[in-house]
């Protein structure tokens, strides 16, 4: 829990679920496990608004509950992580890959269920075929079973995964929850769910409300009672890492090899666990069978792209073996190890200029150099190189390593060599990359309560347009109301529009450099 | 007997010297003892070495030693006028300097060569240097050592020397070499692509030996000097730490990460200092504020 992940998530749990819930995590991430006495007599919340406030960490997978430390019979403590919370950041990249993989159907899946955290299957599937009715044409209709379907599919392939099965309030002995069955494909329970989505009607509001009342007191039991769903926040993870090599191959080699890695990964989704650093090996003879007929790519030509792909510098690739027309393994850890890499250069890049970035990449390479040697190998002049190494060494992207010749460390009789450590410069950007989506957010957020004024001022006239027109006004008098925003205040809010958009571009952006730095580090820390 | 004698004793001084000049000129090269003899046999040694004595501290004459004997050479009148003030140290120093062509000499093997003490061979070329006949230029490879050359454009051989005329890295020239190599390496690269056999043959093709890269920039002439093949592979080396090159060639850098340089704090100089509500924070932050409007 560093200062920055702290700052953000607590951002994050204000903006998604108000100050409370905030207080209340916040409060978690920085004491640690605590019991609910704690929490309150600490934050000086209500017990009441406390416990809401777990309740919704909880339904939405930012918060575990475990029985106390003293024992069974000791109350039960709740815990809270800053890679939970940060997932929030996520969920745009989340639902649009559900959209690129299962169409608008999914997108809108994961969607309510990353809005609602935990939901039964039928629930979803009503809300869903709702949406989806309302944004079709007249007189369409979304099919109950269109929606189920995807939703199988969903499940089938691991994007959604069974809510652990809480034991009853009367237990709290043996409180700790399941872990979700990762192992087989859960059963999607058979749900007697008929029928088609219901367009809600444009009409009075009355009637819109009577219609959502309806549909709370709707009682039809449709035969998978607690049984909850969630999105599988993992799965996506490894979903965003497959995706990371492939395009990684595909911009150093080509469109081909990308297809045959791609297809590796495929074929070892499920048999490789999400830690492991190789993925199972695999013959040729499969990869030849299992690549998509699309590209026809005769048997030798996929041998000598498996075979470049085994010389590429990059290691993406590894031969294990001569069995089967030859092993090859996709190197997962020493992927993401380069992708990193290739992140951290681009930073030192960008930051300090590319002569900088070449002094970086000399010493990435070659580990430990003396100055000397850095000027020479870099062909830069001694005076610039040596400008270069003490601003890095300043930022800390650079180490200095003393070796002394003598016991007594005497500067002259001592030699100094650069070097660069990987895991913690890596761990260092992470946290500056947490402090800029920080920023990113406290920036849009201020424009906003700037711009309030106006904003309030829009969203009035906006109200005051649909009622006129919904109740049938002529065009004199809705012209007239929209000339109640001036021309200047109409440029100021677009002005605003383009600065939110594109502060929240460029947090999803920062986030999948968060993404990558994190998927490394946790590799490292895990092969250890 | 008598004629003879008299005839060697009408020899006139000067006219020795302007024979023995004429004889100089005659053979650029040099010429021995043995040649002045058979020009003039009836010279005799005596007089012979007052004139060459004479001619050599006029400085006219340039006294060398070859596998043979003593040979005289010519000097040319440049050098001769270059000389006028200087002492015979200095002249000796210039000398031993002179002779180590353009590979130039290290200043301790001056010091063996005219057998002078360290502080005078230093004061010495102290004061050659600023008459400007001769240049210190440092070596990369081992700078407390200074090397002494003439006025004249450095050695092409060894490679530290080369890149140090201007007592540093001639860097305008090493971008310029290394901006060459990639093009041609690129330019490669595409033709393979475009060649659309199978992926071994044009992995193969896009490579380039060092041989054909250092064969190019020849051809080029972007370069005064010649480069040596080893010259060439330190360029490719800079090249491989600038990302662009592999030992095996690569086009396309590989995938450009989204990085934090999308936006403002990643080159922002004030990152450390930027909290909310302190005196630079997001709310106020003037570069977000460029970027936003950008």
């Amino acid at each position: 829990m560093t200062s920055q992940g702290v700052r953000l998530c607590s951002l994050l749990l204000r903006e998604h679920f108000g100050e409370v819930v905030e207080k209340v995590g916040t409060h978690l991430l920085r004491g640690g496990a605590q019991n609910l006495r704690t929490i309150i007599h600490e934050t000086g919340i209500s017990l009441d608004l406390v416990k809401k406030s777990l309740c919704v960490l909880v339904q939405h997978g930012a918060c575990v509950f475990s029985s106390g430390r003293k024992g069974p019979g000791s109350p039960t403590e709740y815990r809270t992580s800053c890679d939970w919370i940060l997932r929030i950041l996520r969920y745009p990249r989340y639902i649009y890959t559900a959209k690129t993989l299962y169409g608008d159907t999914g997108e809108l899946i994961i969607e309510e269920l990353l809005q609602r955290g935990h939901l039964t299957m039928s629930s979803t599937v009503k809300t869903v075929a709702d949406r989806l009715t309302q944004n079709m044409e007249e007189g369409c209709c979304m099919d109950y079973n269109e929606v189920s379907s995807a939703f199988a599919k969903l499940v089938e392939t691991h994007f959604l995964q069974r809510c652990p099965s809480m034991v009853g309030p009367g237990t709290t002995a043996s409180a700790t929850p399941a872990t979700p069955a990762t192992t087989g494909t859960p059963a999607v329970p058979h749900i007697t769910l008929v029928g088609r989505g219901k367009r809600q009607l444009c009409g009075e509001d009355g009637e819109d409300q009577r219609n959502t009342k309806k549909a709370k007191t709707d009682s039809q039991t449709h035969g998978d009672e607690g049984i909850c769903w969630q999105v599988n926040f993992e799965r996506f993870h490894l979903h965003f890492r497959d995706q990371a090599i492939i395009s990684a191959v595909a911009n150093k080699l080509d469109q081909t090899s990308s297809e045959i890695v791609r297809t590796m990964l495929r074929m070892s989704e499920v048999t490789t666990s999400p830690t492991a650093a190789y993925t199972k090996p695999l013959s040729a003879n499969e990869i030849f069978r299992s690549l998509p007929t699309s590209y026809n790519i005769p048997r030798p030509i996929l041998d000598q792209y498996l075979t470049l792909l085994v010389d590429d510098p990059m290691e993406f690739v590894g031969k294990s073996g001569e069995s089967g027309g030859g092993m090859y393994v996709v190197n997962l850890h020493r992927a993401l190890a380069n992708l990193a890499r290739a992140t951290l250069e681009s930073v030192v890049q960008e930051r300090f200029g590319s002569r900088s970035a070449r002094i970086f990449r000399l010493l990435l390479r070659k580990r430990h150099l003396e100055q000397k040697q850095v000027e020479d190998f870099a062909m830069i002049p001694a005076k610039e190189a040596k400008d270069m190494l003490y601003t890095l060494l300043s930022e800390n992207l650079v180490q200095l390593q003393e070796i002394p010749k003598t016991p007594d460390f005497a500067p002259s009789r001592t030699f100094y060599l650069y070097t660069v450590n990987q895991l913690p410069t890596a761990r260092m950007l992470l946290q500056n990359c947490y402090k800029t989506v920080g920023n990113l957010i406290e920036r849009r957020l201020f424009e906003s309560k700037e711009s309030k004024r106006l904003l309030e001022k829009s969203q009035r006239i906006e109200a005051i347009l649909a009622s006129l027109q919904a109740s049938g006004a002529e065009p004199e008098q809705l012209t007239e109301v929209e000339e109640m925003i001036t021309a200047t205040e109409k440029q100021q809010l677009e002005a605003l529009r383009l600065h939110i958009n594109k502060l929240d571009s460029a947090e999803n952006q920062v986030d999948e450099s968060i993404f990558l730095i994190e998927s490394y580090v946790t590799s490292t820390m895990s092969a250890y | 007997t008598c004629l003879w004698k008299k005839e060697t004793n009408t020899l006139d001084v000067a006219e020795v010297e302007s024979r023995i000049k004429a004889l100089c000129q005659q053979f650029p090269h040099g010429i021995t003892d043995q040649v002045i003899q058979n020009d003039m046999p009836h010279l005799e040694p005596q007089q012979r070495a007052m004139a060459i004595n004479k001619l050599l501290s006029l400085g006219q004459l340039d006294l060398l030693r070859n596998s043979s004997g003593l040979l005289y050479r010519m000097k040319d009148i440049q050098s001769t006028s270059k000389m006028k003030g200087s002492d015979n140290q200095e002249k000796l120093v210039y000398q031993v300097i002179e002779d180590a062509g353009n590979k130039g000499i290290w200043s301790r093997d001056i010091r063996f060569k005219s057998n002078l003490p360290l502080t005078e061979v230093n004061k010495i070329l102290k004061n050659l240097e600023s008459k400007k006949l001769i240049k210190a230029v440092k070596s990369v490879a081992v700078s407390f050592k200074i090397l002494n050359v003439k006025m004249q454009r450095c050695e092409v051989s060894p490679l530290t020397r080369r890149w140090t005329f201007d007592q540093d890295f001639e860097s305008e020239f090493v971008e310029v070499l290394n901006q060459q190599c990639f093009k041609f390496l690129q330019s490669k690269a595409e033709a393979a692509r475009d060649n659309k056999q199978s992926p071994m043959v044009q992995r193969n093709s896009s490579f380039a030996t060092s041989h054909e890269v250092w064969k190019y920039i020849c051809e080029l002439g972007i370069s005064k000097v010649d480069l040596s093949m080893d010259d060439i592979e330190t360029i490719l080396n800079t090249l491989i730490y600038d990302g662009k090159v592999e030992m095996t060639v690569i086009a396309a850098k590989e995938g450009t990460v989204g990085s934090v340089d999308g936006t403002p704090c990643g080159l922002c100089p004030v990152f450390d200092d930027c909290h909310e509500g302190g005196e630079i924070s997001p709310s106020n932050c003037i570069y977000m504020a460029e970027w936003l409007d950008f």
